[in-house]
Parts: structure tokens; C-alpha cells; sequence
């Protein structure tokens, strides 16, 4: 029988759900403003951050009265815990998305030296770890969860990559610092997106394994990323590959 | 761990009715020691094994129960109760008798009867349950004459009076309000520096709270044993896990 609690905590699920779609949306919104020099895509990303901000507000007060009014414990417990900090998570990426759509409405047009850098690969991946940070936590997946973890130290080569490549050619032109700084700050965002889609594959991986892996996730991965890599590759043969 | 109680394949019976199914468990010195499961799981008739108070309603053990290694099914049940004392469910202090006279009646029992040696002993044994102050100017009042969480440390003094090593409590606050609840809470906090406690609860929270080990029990067996903060944000086991989460008993 489903009891008052399972039916709340139900809803708790359904609405962490809907969050993380609509911040996935804006992310990709953001990015492919850019990518596609859609000025009022930046716009309509930069107004629909309130409706992520009032989630965010929902789902923090059904948090709240489900501590208050059941004390959970055990697998409800690590759900409750991990449904607020995903929930802050996603906030702060929607945020990110928001600055991220700003700094394109400031500057309207990409410029050619932008392929010289690595923003456009750096956006392609940072899309994909938190689309499967998302299914993570919606499949319950600590594998996938693992996934998201191991490709963040690729992220962050990539925003060292920019930064490198971004003051070059702010040497090279001064009139390029204005844009060239614009492009410094989305990398240091999608940057920062990798890390919040990380800490949501930890709380994955404590919802599921009960196991805090926050902040020493490189020792766990070490000892165990081979392992982890053969297998994950066997089950995408057996699926057939990425599609 | 330092066992202060190892119970080895314990099974109880009512006749032929096996209530308790081949129980072991080890339980350390000092700390709480938590029984939860839902009704009829035989939680109550373990406790009443450990001090052999199960014979007296009619039932049998086989199995061995060692306390500091001397097996308690050889020794003589008298002795065991002094050393495991009992606080039970309802408040149950004597009703003929003074506060005074309840918390020394045990000693009195075992032939203490000089006033001037009873005196400190039960102003010891109030102080220890928290009641002293509430009590100490009318002591010569009935034990009845209290309130229900007052008559339940008055209890909890009796049975410490006799020097115990062991402390069982049977759903000790369940018929008290939570303020006299908190407090029998906060006692069991202070008791463990000196004594080993098993308690019996069906409030999941205060077993939570109080004790450091916790045991699931299940139609008479020992489902899962482990340390309290495990049992209720890891369990081992899937019928602890529905059973603490509340979706089953």
C-alpha cells in the first residue's frame, strides 16, 4: 500500500525531475546561442531563469515538511539529503546558464578566432556530463554517475587549454579583449557547470551506494577506474555504441 | 569489543511454540543496545530470557546465555535478576510503600534493613535516576503519589539500588509524555558510563537516538545487527530497510 510519505516522496521525485529537465534546456539554450548567434534564445534563457528559481524554492519547502513530518532514515534519509543538494546544484548551474547567455547578449557575434580554441569541443562536453548526471540520478546509475566524475579533469584541461589560447590572442589584437574576455568567462562557467554536475553524480552514488564519496572521489576512482572503464565499455558494445 | 553479554544460539519456546529461533548476539559493555521489530517478533521474550524472567511466565530456552562468561542457564535466577535488573513498560513502583521504602526494597529484600546504610544508598540511586531533587523532601510520600514519568525513574532508582551490572528496559517511556520521555532519554545517556542497557522500543526514533547498537527482530529471528547509525542510513538488510522506513510491520 502506498502510504501519505511514499506519495510525497513521489512528488519530491516527479518535481526534482521536472528541475532537472528545464536546467538541461537551459543549458543547451545558452550554448547553442552562442553556437548559433540566437541573441533572443539568450534572451528567453536569461528570463525563464525564474521559473528554475521558483522550483528551486518548491522543492527546498517539500524537503523541509518531509524531514519536519517523518524524520526519514535509511534509503528515504539519503533521497531527502541528496534531493536538497541536487536541488542547490541545479540552481546554481541555471544561474551559470544565465551569466553564460549574458556575456553572448553583450558581445551579439562570434568571432572567427573562436576556432581556434577549444569552446565549442568544451560546450559539446559539458553537455553531455550533465545530461548524464541527469539520467544518473533519474536511472539510479552509479555507473554512469562515475562517468560524469572521471570526465570532469577533461573539462578543466580544456578551460586551461582556453585560457592559454584566449590571452594569445588578446596579445595578438587588442581589439579582441572585449569578446576574448566574454569567452574567458563562458569557459570558467562551463567549468564551473562540470563541477556542480559532478557533486550531482556524488549525491548519485550516495543515494544508491550509501557511500560519501565527496572530495575523494580521485582515490576512488584510481583505484578503481579500470575496472570501471572495461565495463562500462562492454555494456555500450552490448548496447551498441552512444546513440 | 569488549562482550559483556554473548548470547549463542538461543531459541525460546511457549510450549511447543518456538518464539525465538537460534539467536546469537554479542553485547558490549557500556553501551545501549537497541531491540526493535514489529509486534510478536519475540523482541520482549529475549529481554525476559536474559534474566531468566521467561521461566516465570512458563517458558523454556535452549542455547547458552554468558554474562562476563558464567552461563546464566546454571546459575541461580535470583542472582541473575540482582545483576540484570528490569524496568518495565508501565510504571509498576509498589503502592503500599513509601518513595523510601520502594527504592530499598530490593536491598531490604536481600537483608538490608539498618536505616543509616539504606539512607545513602537510595539517595544514591535517586540522584543516579535524576528523581533526587524532585523528591528528596518527601520521601516518606506514597510511590504512587507521583507523576507517571516521576513513578518511572522511581523504577529505574529501584533497580539500581541492588547495584546491577545490567540494565533491560522494556518499552521504557512508551507510556510517559515526550518531556518525561526526554528525560528517561537523557538518563539512559548517563547510565552507560556504568552499566550495559538493552532496551526493547517500537519508537524507531529513540532507539535512533539512544542506543549504539541496534537489533531487527522478525518472527523470532535476528534478522540484522549492527551499529545504530548503519541500521538507519545503511542497512544490510532489505527487511530492515522496509521495516525502518516504515513501509512493512
Amino acid at each position: 500500500m502506498e502510504t501519505h510519505f511514499d506519495i510525497q516522496l513521489g512528488k519530491l521525485r516527479t518535481r526534482l525531475f521536472k528541475m532537472c529537465s528545464l536546467v538541461d534546456e537551459q543549458v543547451q539554450f545558452a550554448l547553442r546561442a552562442f553556437e548559433e548567434e540566437d541573441v533572443s534564445l539568450a534572451e528567453m534563457v536569461i528570463e525563464r531563469d525564474k521559473k528554475v528559481d521558483k522550483y528551486d524554492v518548491k522543492i527546498e519547502k517539500i524537503c523541509q515538511k518531509l524531514f519536519a513530518l517523518n524524520q526519514p532514515v535509511a534509503m528515504d534519509l539519503r533521497l531527502i539529503m541528496s534531493a536538497m543538494t541536487i536541488n542547490t546544484n541545479l540552481e546554481r548551474i541555471g544561474d551559470i546558464a544565465v551569466n553564460i547567455a549574458e556575456g553572448f547578449v553583450r558581445i551579439k557575434k562570434k568571432p572567427a578566432y573562436l576556432e581556434k580554441t577549444k569552446i565549442n569541443e568544451m560546450a559539446a562536453l559539458v553537455k553531455e556530463m550533465l545530461r548524464n548526471a541527469i539520467d544518473s540520478f533519474i536511472q539510479n546509475d552509479p555507473k554512469l554517475a562515475e562517468k560524469v566524475i572521471r570526465t570532469d579533469d577533461e573539462l578543466d584541461a580544456f578551460n586551461v587549454e582556453n585560457h592559454k589560447i584566449l590571452i594569445e590572442i588578446m596579445k595578438e589584437d587588442k581589439d579582441n579583449i572585449d569578446s576574448a574576455i566574454a569567452f574567458l568567462v563562458t569557459s570558467r562557467e562551463m567549468e564551473r557547470i562540470g563541477d556542480h554536475a559532478t557533486n550531482i553524480a556524488e549525491d548519485v552514488f550516495f543515494i544508491v551506494e550509501a557511500e560519501l564519496i565527496k572530495h575523494k572521489y580521485e582515490k576512488f576512482l584510481f583505484t578503481q577506474a579500470e575496472e570501471v572503464e572495461k565495463e562500462i565499455d562492454a555494456e555500450e558494445n552490448e548496447n551498441g555504441g552512444d546513440d | 569489543m569488549d562482550t559483556k553479554i554473548s548470547v549463542k544460539n538461543l531459541d525460546a519456546f511457549y510450549g511447543k511454540n518456538k518464539v525465538l529461533k537460534n539467536i546469537s548476539i554479542d553485547i558490549p559493555r557500556n553501551k545501549v543496545v537497541a531491540i526493535i521489530g514489529p509486534s510478536g517478533c519475540g523482541k520482549s521474550t529475549f529481554l525476559r530470557c536474559l534474566n531468566r524472567m521467561h521461566e516465570v511466565v512458563g517458558g523454556t530456552i535452549t542455547g547458552s546465555i554468558l554474562v562476563d562468561g558464567e552461563d546464566l542457564t546454571k546459575t541461580d535466577p535470583v542472582l541473575i535478576r540482582k545483576r540484570l535488573g528490569m524496568v518495565f513498560q508501565k510504571p509498576n513502583p509498589f503502592p503500599t510503600m513509601s518513595i523510601f521504602n520502594n527504592v530499598a526494597a530490593g536491598l531490604r529484600f536481600n537483608g538490608v534493613r539498618n536505616k543509616k546504610v539504606l539512607a545513602p544508598i537510595v539517595e544514591k540511586s535517586l540522584k543516579q535516576a535524576a528523581l533526587w531533587d524532585e523528591v528528596k523532601d518527601n520521601l516518606e510520600d506514597s510511590g504512587v503519589n507521583i507523576s507517571g514519568g516521576q513513578q518511572q525513574r522511581l523504577c529505574i532508582a529501584r533497580t539500581l539500588a541492588v547495584d546491577p551490572e545490567v540494565i533491560l528496559m522494556d518499552e521504557p517511556a512508551s507510556a510517559l509524555d515526550p518531556i518525561s520521555t526526554s528525560k528517561i532519554e537523557e538518563l539512559i545517556f548517563e547510565l552507560k558510563k556504568n552499566y550495559t542497557i538493552v532496551i526493547v522500543t517500537h519508537n524507531m526514533q529513540q532507539a535512533a537516538r539512544v542506543s549504539d547498537f541496534t537489533a531487527f527482530f522478525y518472527m523470532g529471528e535476528l534478522i540484522e545487527y549492527d551499529k545504530t547509525t548503519k541500521i538507519f542510513t545503511n542497512p544490510a538488510n532489505k527487511k530492515t530497510e522496509e521495516y525502518v522506513t516504515g513501509r512493512f510491520g
